[in-house]
């Protein structure tokens, strides 16, 4: 569609756009997307060719992005920022007399990725989690892989995560990571890789759903016409796999989703998963094991539970078998799982999978079990235990990301390039006392993507991190959270480190329209 | 079917929420009563801080800050502005089990009063501002009758709301017309007022006229049939919504049921009468008294009942 179309169809659709929007759409509002503010960089940008042309799954959002002014712009910003806070899509910060609720900063430009290249990461996403799946499996199990000398024993075995209480334990499917959220990063020459796996409780898709439906109304004209492939499904398919996951002979198995309480941030989640899912939200002090059976206590006495969607901890599950100071967890629980009379989801254990360390043979691992090339690449990983690769490590310090590995969140990490020489003076210092603790990358340019700054659209760099679902079989959602380093040049995204949010459109391949529902 | 820890929840939401409705209107009758005569407004007030339990002449007296105190002041435990925190708590805690049109009513009430600029807005006009309180807890309700389905949950939440509001009237009552106190309320103006406490004044008009006596007011917010906020009508309701939730428990009748069906008898066979030759506060009492035993009894049976009896054999 050519772009003067393009705004033309914006204008009869949109029903967003009423007489006083176009009043405030004058060109002397000023507008906020101009040359001068959108300066790509080196890296890959999302929306803008090399030569500073429009990608063409672009040509909409751009067109719109150009005829709205700073102030509708920023209107939408706030609406949606209201229907945030007002949802009680919020983590808590307490403060020390007062306790306030903040939104994750959430961006209304959406990131677009087509199709595609959308089934190149689905396709590779789904070989990882196979292949990742079935080396859980032979870990707790023969430990063929080890024997077979392709990932280092101590690696696997002697990692904190590893959990012994799960050797030759029956998982349904050989499905270990029910849930899985990866994230990926597209490097300098827009090929997307992977930078970390998460198997264990990864969080986030209620910010992929939230976004959307805030992005449904920011955009409902360009969201018609882009064709985006639905994410609404979910919670059904979560459900679906969970169910899955309970053996045959219980009909109409009970699920439940166990949060570690209303004082977790990802507590929304939590709530929001149960109530589209309509299964109960159920806290540790809610469930009872009796006989290795596991129970909820309901207003008309016990109820069996068969599934737990847990969110909480592996350490935090169960005080008799793991962490005794837990209060978040049930005792016994384990038990009555290892008893096959319950089964959780995740596994417990399946953090060894996702290991730093252990991410580092991820492609090797594809090639043993499936005998396949990994459709996603790697980044290029340096494991500090290797003395030649800590050598060469200490030697890059100012071009390297170095990550500690039992750490996540952004925490323990040094970004060579943006550190001051002190601060990787220390760095070096925590290495060298312990380097099978550190792994290294080399410093990658995020690709950006136009995000609202201030009124303006800058780029900013973004990561992606799409949902993977596995219980009977493999199914990839088709959409993500994009996550944002919202400060100028940052590479970090994690929430906690001052990191926003997008909604992602996924384009669905014209010639196979989605049907309408 | 529902978590016992959830039933919990909902109930004390229904008790939270009918306590913020009921002492925001104290508060704004009490304001109400300082644009007329100087110590009508004082007994409104000494009326509306005894019913709160706090009767503090020295207080009464400066009607306008106890007013405010009793929407925003923290440190005060039955102030509006906690009631709606402990509301909002719960109602977090429950997230999954209350619509997203009931949440959001309660969660938009919540981030209102615990706004940095409450106090502003309450100063720069305290009626209105506590009249959208009211309207927003009626909007609450609203949204609760018309999205939430009318299950076991929302029996809890009516189950709640409905003993907070017979304890609520009892005292307010026990406070004008109770015994041995310094005499019973007879000023016509502190009268209207305690109707308007009662959100009965209306109703009370179209029922009786302008005719405003004690007897009178005694009848309609003790044995009124169809008046929502008398003590009889909340007892019938209380008894309605444990025999809903009942309907599941093992084994004979559930002692919240019989005590409620035990206190519905008592308020059906006593009249006015009674209540003019021998006081009123033997039966506001026991209607206090009684609502407390089902409170107990609520909790016991259904959310902190013993395991081993429950256990599978």
């Amino acid at each position: 569609m050519k772009r003067e179309e393009a705004v033309q169809a914006e204008k009869e659709t949109d029903p967003d756009v009423t007489a006083t929007s176009l009043v405030t759409d004058d060109i002397s509002a000023g507008l906020p997307l101009t040359e001068a503010a959108y300066l790509p960089g080196q890296a890959f940008d999302e929306m803008y060719g090399p030569g500073g042309e429009v990608r063409d799954h672009y040509n909409a959002v751009h067109a719109r992005l150009t005829t709205l002014s700073a102030e509708a712009l920023a209107d939408r910003q706030k609406t949606l920022e209201r229907s945030f806070l007002l949802q009680g899509i919020t983590f808590t910060v307490y403060g020390a007399e007062t306790t306030t609720e903040r939104i994750i900063p959430t961006d209304l430009v959406p990131r677009i990725i087509p199709s595609t290249e959308w089934d190149h990461i689905e396709a590779g996403l789904i070989q990882r989690l196979r292949a990742l799946n079935m080396f859980l499996d032979d870990i707790y199990g023969e430990q063929q892989i080890l024997m077979d000398g392709i990932v280092p024993r101590d690696l696997v075995l002697g990692a904190p995560s590893y959990r012994r209480e799960m050797q030759h334990l029956y998982v349904p499917h050989k499905a270990y990571a029910n849930v899985c959220g990866s994230d990926l990063i597209r490097d300098q020459d827009g090929a997307f890789a992977v930078l970390e796996d998460n198997l264990r409780v990864p969080s986030g898709v209620s910010y992929m759903l939230a976004n959307r439906d805030a992005a449904k109304r920011t955009f409902p004209g360009t969201f018609r016409a882009a064709n985006v492939r639905p994410v609404e499904r979910y919670p059904d398919l979560l459900l679906a796999t969970l169910k899955s996951m309970a053996p045959d002979w219980r009909p109409d198995p009970q699920v439940v989703v166990l949060t570690p309480g209303v004082y977790n941030s990802a507590y929304y989640e939590h709530a929001y998963l149960a109530r589209l899912m309509g299964a109960p939200l159920v806290e540790g002090r809610d469930l009872v094991v009796h006989e290795n059976m596991v129970y909820m206590r309901t207003t008309t006495g016990l109820r069996r539970v068969d599934v737990i969607y847990r969110r909480v901890d592996d350490d935090f599950i169960d005080p008799l078998t793991f962490r005794r100071d837990s209060g978040l967890g049930v005792a016994g629980l384990f038990n009555a799982y290892r008893a096959g009379n319950v089964v959780m989801c995740n596994a417990p254990g399946t953090g060894v999978a996702d290991d730093k360390a252990v991410y580092a043979y991820v492609p090797e691992i594809i090639k043993y079990y499936l005998g396949e090339d990994a459709i996603l690449p790697n980044i290029e990983t340096f494991l500090c235990r290797e003395p030649a690769q800590l050598s060469h490590v200490l030697g890059n310090l100012d071009k390297l990301v170095v990550k500690a590995v039992g750490a996540s969140g952004g925490y323990g990490m040094l970004v060579g390039p943006h550190a001051s020489r002190k601060e990787r003076e220390a760095f070096a210092e925590a290495l060298k006392a312990d380097p099978a603790n550190y792994i290294a990358q080399p410093t990658i340019q995020l690709s950006t993507a136009p995000c609202l700054i201030d009124g303006r659209i800058e780029p900013r760099h973004v990561d992606l991190r799409p949902f993977i679902l596995s219980g009977e079989k493999i199914v990839v959602t088709p959409g993500a959270l994009t996550r944002v380093a919202l400060r100028r040049g940052s590479l970090v995204v994690n929430s906690s480190q001052g990191g926003g949010s997008k909604d992602t459109w996924i384009l669905a391949d014209d010639a196979a329209r989605e049907p309408q529902p | 079917m529902m978590l016992a820890r959830v039933a919990d929840s909902l109930y004390w939401i229904g008790r939270y929420l009918e306590r913020a409705e009921h002492f925001s209107r104290l508060a704004d009758v009490m304001l109400n009563a300082t644009l007329d005569r100087s110590d009508a407004a004082a007994q409104t007030a000494y009326i509306a801080l005894s019913a709160v339990g706090d009767p503090d002449m020295a207080r009464a007296a400066r009607t306008y800050e106890a007013a405010k105190a009793l929407v925003l002041d923290r440190e005060d435990p039955n102030s509006v502005v906690i009631s709606l925190s402990l509301a909002r708590e719960n109602a977090r805690q429950v997230r999954d089990q209350i619509t997203t049109e009931t949440w959001e009513r309660l969660n938009l009430l919540y981030l209102r009063i615990t706004s940095d600029n409450a106090s502003q807005a309450f100063e720069s006009g305290s009626s209105a501002y506590i009249h959208e309180i009211i309207a927003d807890l009626h909007q609450f309700k609203g949204a609760a009758d018309a999205t939430m389905s009318h299950g076991e949950g929302w029996r809890f939440l009516m189950l709640g709301a409905y003993l907070e509001r017979a304890q609520l009237i009892a005292r307010l009552l026990e406070v004008c017309f109770g015994d041995g106190r310094d005499g019973n309320v007879t000023d016509r103006i502190a009268l209207m007022s305690l109707l308007r406490m009662g959100c009965a004044l209306e109703p009370y008009l179209r029922r009786y006229t302008a005719e405003i006596e004690t007897r009178h007011i005694l009848e309609f917010l003790v044995f009124d049939e169809e008046f929502p906020r008398s003590i009889r009508f909340a007892t019938t309701l209380i008894e309605e919504h444990l025999v809903g939730v009942s309907r599941h428990v093992e084994g004979g009748l559930a002692t919240p049921e019989r005590l409620a069906g035990r206190l519905k008898a008592r308020l059906q066979y006593a009249d006015v009468d009674e209540l003019e030759s021998v006081g009123a506060s033997a039966l506001l009492a026991t209607v206090t008294s009684e609502c407390a035993r089902i409170h107990d009894a609520i909790f016991d049976t259904f959310v902190a009942y013993s395991l081993e009896m429950k256990l599978p054999a």
